[in-house]
C-alpha cells in the first residue's frame, strides 16, 4: 500500500513536473507517458514516508490492516528501498518488512516477526499475489516493471492518455491485457481495468482520491476490486511527506528489530 | 486417578468453552457496519508513532488449545498432551529515549491440573548515541539461519511447548538477558544471561521420552531433575554475533561460552543429570540465489569431555546445514534443509559406554532433512503448511502438519499434529513416538 502510495507520491510529483508539457501539447509516445507514469506514480521526491490503511472487503467480512511505509530511491525509475511497519491488525502488530527493490532482477526481502524475534529472509517468488491479504499484488504496491508490457496510446482525451499494455510474456501473469486511464497533468493512473482474453474485464484500481503534498500530486485513496466476487480493497494513505531526508542506514536488520522511531513518528 | 483426570478434563473443557464463547461472541460484535467504517478517531491513532504520546497501550488474546494423543502412552496418564485456557496481555509504554515492555501469560491447564502464570517478557530498550542499542530484561531472542533447526542460537527453546501442540511462537522461551547491539561497519550483538538460562526440555511429566539409562521410554514419575545452573554470575552465559551484509549476501559470525541447553551429563555421586559446560564457535552466509534464498550455516561445539571418553558427558560435534527456500508456484513456498551433526571421538565414546547402552549411542554422522511447504489460500486467510524432519541415518521423522485459517482480524482457528516414529524406540524423534498428536486451537486476539 504504502509502495502504492509512494508511486502515486513519485507519480504527482512527476505530475507537477509534466503539467506544463501537458498543459500545451498532449505526449503523443505511449513508452513516454508509461515512463512519466512510472516516475510519477512511484518515484515522488527522493524518498517519502506516508501512513496508510487498508480496508478488505469480502461480503460480511471485513479486515484491516494499517502499517507505516518509508520509501527511498536509490536512482530515479531505477531500485528502492522500503521499509514498511505494521501497527494492526493484532496478529501482524510489530512485523516489520523490508524491501530492497531491483529493477530487472528479484528483490531482496526480509520479514521481522517480533514472537519469535526472528529475521526472516523471503524468497522473491511471485510479485502477482495478494499484498497482506489484500486485494491489492506486492506489483500494484511496488510497481510492474514497464519492460514486461507493450504499451500503446489509444486515446487522448481533454483529461486522460488511455494506454493498452499487453504482457510480452502472458504466462506469467493471469491478465490477457490492460487498460490504464493516466491523467495528462499529473500523469497518475487513476484507473486501470484488467482484461481476460474473452475481453471481460475482471479487475479494476481506481484511484478515488489525488491530493497535492509537498508538490507532488499523490493519490491518497484508492480501491481495488475484483469484479468477479464483489470483493475490494480500500486504500487510504495520510500524514504523506516528501523529501524528508530519511537516511540510508535506516534501510537496515537494525529498523527490523528496532524500528526507526525518530523517522516513523509522525509531525 | 482415572476419575480425577475425567474432572480435570472436564474443567478444562468447561474453560475453554467459555473462552470460545467468548471469542464468538467478540468477533461478531466486532462485523456490523455495512459502509467502510474505520472505527473511533478515524482510527488512525493505532500506531505507535501517532503525534501524541499514547501512554500504555494494550494488546492481548485468549485462547483455548486441546492436543490429544493418536496413540495411548502407557507412561503418561493424559490422554492429551494440552488442554489449556490461555490469556496474555501486553503492554508496551515509551518514556523519552526508552521504551518499556511486558507481556504476561495465564493459563488453566487440564493436563498438570493447575492455573499457572508467566512473565514471558519484562524489558527496557534504549539508544545510547547514534550507534549502540540495548535490551534488558525478560526478552525472547533468536539468531542463525536455519528453520527450526539451531547451531549457533543457544538461547533456549521450550520444546515441550513444541512438541505438544501449542502455537509456534512458545518455541522461544524468554531469556533474562542484556542485549547490546553496536552498530559499526558491521553489526555487533552482545548477549549477557547472569545466570544460564535452559532449555525447557522434556521432564517426562508431560510428554515421554528415551532413556539410554533405562534401557527404554520413561516419564515421570519420576521427572527429570537436574542439578540446576541457578548462580547468579556464577552461572553467567555469554553469546556474540558479528554480522555484516555486502550486496545483498548476509555474513556472521557466533561464538558462545556457557552451558549445554539440555541436562546432557549424568552426575554419578548425586545421580543426577546436569548441564554439562558448552563453547560454541561458528559462522553462517545467507543470500539470494537460483530464484529463492540459499543458506549455510556451521557451528562447533566445543564440550567439556575434550577426549571424548567419558560416558557421562556429550562430545564434541561440528555441526553443519545447508538450505534453500523458493516459491516454484504462486502462494506455495518449499523450504528445504540438509542438516549434519558429526560426533567428535565417537569410537572412544562408544567404546566407553557400558555395554547394555552401547546399542542406543546416536551415529557418529546424523543426517536429517527437512522440508517445509507452505500453500497460501483464500487470500491468505487459509494456510496449510506442513514441516518434515526426516533422518536417513536414524531411519525416524517428525511430521508437522497444519492448517490455519483467519476467520477475521481478530479470530484465528488452527488444526495440526506432532507426528513422531521410526525403526528404532532411542532414536532423536522416534523416542517421541507415543507423544504423537493432533490438535485445535482458537484464539481471539485484540
Amino acid at each position: 500500500m504504502s509502495l502504492s502510495r509512494l508511486m502515486l507520491i513519485t507519480l504527482a510529483s512527476s505530475l507537477a513536473l509534466t503539467t506544463q508539457s501537458a498543459w500545451s501539447e498532449p505526449l503523443t509516445q505511449a513508452s513516454e507517458i508509461v515512463e512519466r507514469a512510472n516516475i510519477a506514480s512511484y518515484y515522488a521526491g527522493d524518498d517519502g514516508r506516508s501512513a496508510a490503511r487498508m480496508m478488505i472487503v469480502d461480503g460480511d467480512n471485513r479486515q484491516r490492516r494499517q502499517f507505516t511505509l518509508l520509501r527511498k530511491d536509490v536512482n530515479d525509475g531505477a531500485d528502492q528501498r522500503y521499509l514498511v511497519v505494521f501497527s494492526r491488525p493484532a496478529d501482524i502488530r510489530g512485523t516489520v518488512f523490508r524491501v530492497e527493490k531491483h529493477v530487472g532482477e528479484g528483490d531482496d526481502r526480509w520479514l521481522y516477526l517480533p514472537a519469535l524475534d526472528l529475521v526472516k529472509r523471503i524468497a522473491a517468488g511471485d510479485k502477482r499475489t495478494s499484498f497482506v491479504g489484500s486485494h491489492f499484488y506486492y506489483e500494484d504496491i511496488s510497481g510492474r516493471s514497464i519492460d514486461l508490457d507493450n504499451h500503446q496510446l489509444i486515446e487522448t482525451t481533454d483529461e486522460h492518455y488511455r494506454i493498452e499494455s499487453t504482457p510480452k510474456d502472458p504466462s506469467n501473469v493471469e491478465f490477457a491485457r490492460y487498460q490504464t486511464w493516466i491523467n495528462r497533468d499529473t500523469l497518475l493512473p487513476m484507473r486501470t481495468d484488467y482484461f481476460r482474453d474473452s475481453d471481460e474485464v475482471f479487475r479494476r484500481m481506481e484511484v478515488t482520491r489525488v491530493e497535492t503534498i509537498d508538490g507532488y500530486p499523490t493519490g491518497t485513496e484508492m480501491r481495488m476490486s475484483d469484479l468477479d466476487s464483489g470483493g475490494y480493497t480500500v486504500t487510504q494513505f495520510r500524514f504523506s511527506e516528501y523529501n524528508v531526508g530519511l537516511p540510508d542506514n535506516i534501510f537496515s536488520e537494525r529498523s527490523l528489530r528496532n524500528p526507526p522511531r525518530d523517522w516513523l513518528q509522525r509531525n | 486417578m482415572a476419575s480425577s483426570r475425567c474432572l480435570i478434563s472436564t474443567r478444562s473443557g468447561r474453560w475453554s468453552a467459555w473462552a470460545l464463547g467468548l471469542l464468538l461472541s467478540a468477533s461478531v460484535g466486532a462485523q456490523t457496519s455495512d459502509s467502510l467504517d474505520w472505527g473511533d478517531d478515524d482510527g488512525w491513532g493505532d500506531d505507535p508513532w501517532a503525534a501524541d504520546n499514547q501512554g500504555w497501550q494494550w494488546f492481548g488474546f485468549v485462547e483455548g488449545a486441546w492436543a490429544e494423543r493418536i496413540q495411548n502412552d502407557p507412561l503418561v496418564p493424559d490422554d492429551q498432551t494440552l488442554a489449556e485456557a490461555r490469556a496474555q496481555i501486553e503492554t508496551q509504554r515509551v518514556f523519552e529515549n526508552y521504551t518499556v515492555e511486558a507481556k504476561a501469560d495465564l493459563w488453566a491447564d487440564g493436563v498438570e491440573n493447575d492455573t499457572q502464570a508467566e512473565l514471558r517478557a519484562l524489558h527496557v530498550d534504549t539508544t545510547l548515541g547514534e550507534q549502540i542499542d540495548i535490551r534488558a530484561g525478560r526478552q525472547i531472542l533468536t539468531w542463525g539461519t536455519g528453520d527450526l533447526v539451531f547451531l549457533n542460537d543457544l538461547f533456549p527453546k521450550d520444546y515441550q511447548a513444541f512438541f505438544s501442540g501449542r502455537n509456534n511462537e512458545y518455541l522461544k522461551a524468554p531469556t533474562d538477558a542484556i542485549k547490546l547491539s553496536w552498530y559499526g561497519n558491521l553489526t555487533m550483538d552482545l548477549v549477557w544471561l547472569p545466570r544460564a538460562n535452559p532449555n525447557r526440555f522434556i521432564t517426562g511429566e508431560r510428554l515421554s521420552s528415551f532413556s539410554p539409562r533405562a534401557g527404554t521410554r520413561v516419564a515421570a514419575p519420576p521427572k527429570i531433575d537436574p542439578i540446576e545452573r541457578d548462580e547468579l554470575i556464577d552461572d553467567s552465559e555469554l553469546a556474540l554475533r558479528l554480522s555484516q551484509s555486502i550486496n545483498g549476501v548476509e555474513y556472521a559470525g557466533y561464538a558462545y561460552t556457557g552451558y549445554d541447553k539440555q541436562p546432557s551429563g549424568f552426575d554419578r555421586q548425586q545421580q543426577k543429570a546436569y548441564f554439562p559446560r558448552l563453547s560454541v564457535f561458528g559462522a553462517s552466509i545467507r543470500r539470494s540465489a537460483f530464484d529463492g534464498i540459499v543458506n549455510a550455516e556451521t557451528a562447533y561445539h566445543s564440550a567439556a569431555d575434550s577426549s571424548g571418553d567419558d560416558p557421562d558427558e556429550p562430545n564434541s560435534q561440528w555441526r553443519f546445514l545447508a538450505g534453500y527456500e523458493h516459491e516454484p508456484v504462486s502462494n506455495l513456498t518449499l523450504g528445504w534443509q540438509y542438516y549434519l551433526q558429526w560426533t567428535q571421538d565417537h569410537a572412544a565414546l562408544v567404546s566407553s559406554l557400558p555395554q547394555e547402552q552401547k546399542p542406543f549411542a546416536s551415529d557418529e554422522y546424523r543426517h536429517v532433512l527437512t522440508n517445509r511447504l507452505t500453500w497460501q489460500l483464500l487470500r491468505q486467510d487459509l494456510t496449510l503448511s506442513m514441516f518434515t524432519f526426516f533422518s536417513p541415518s536414524d531411519a525416524d521423522y517428525y511430521l508437522r502438519p497444519r492448517a490455519e485459517y483467519r476467520f477475521s482480524d481478530q479470530l484465528t482457528g488452527t488444526l495440526g499434529g506432532n507426528l513422531f516414529g521410526g525403526e528404532d524406540d532411542w532414536t532423536f524423534y522416534s523416542q517421541l513416538e507415543n507423544n504423537s498428536n493432533v490438535y485445535a486451537r482458537l484464539r481471539y486476539q485484540f
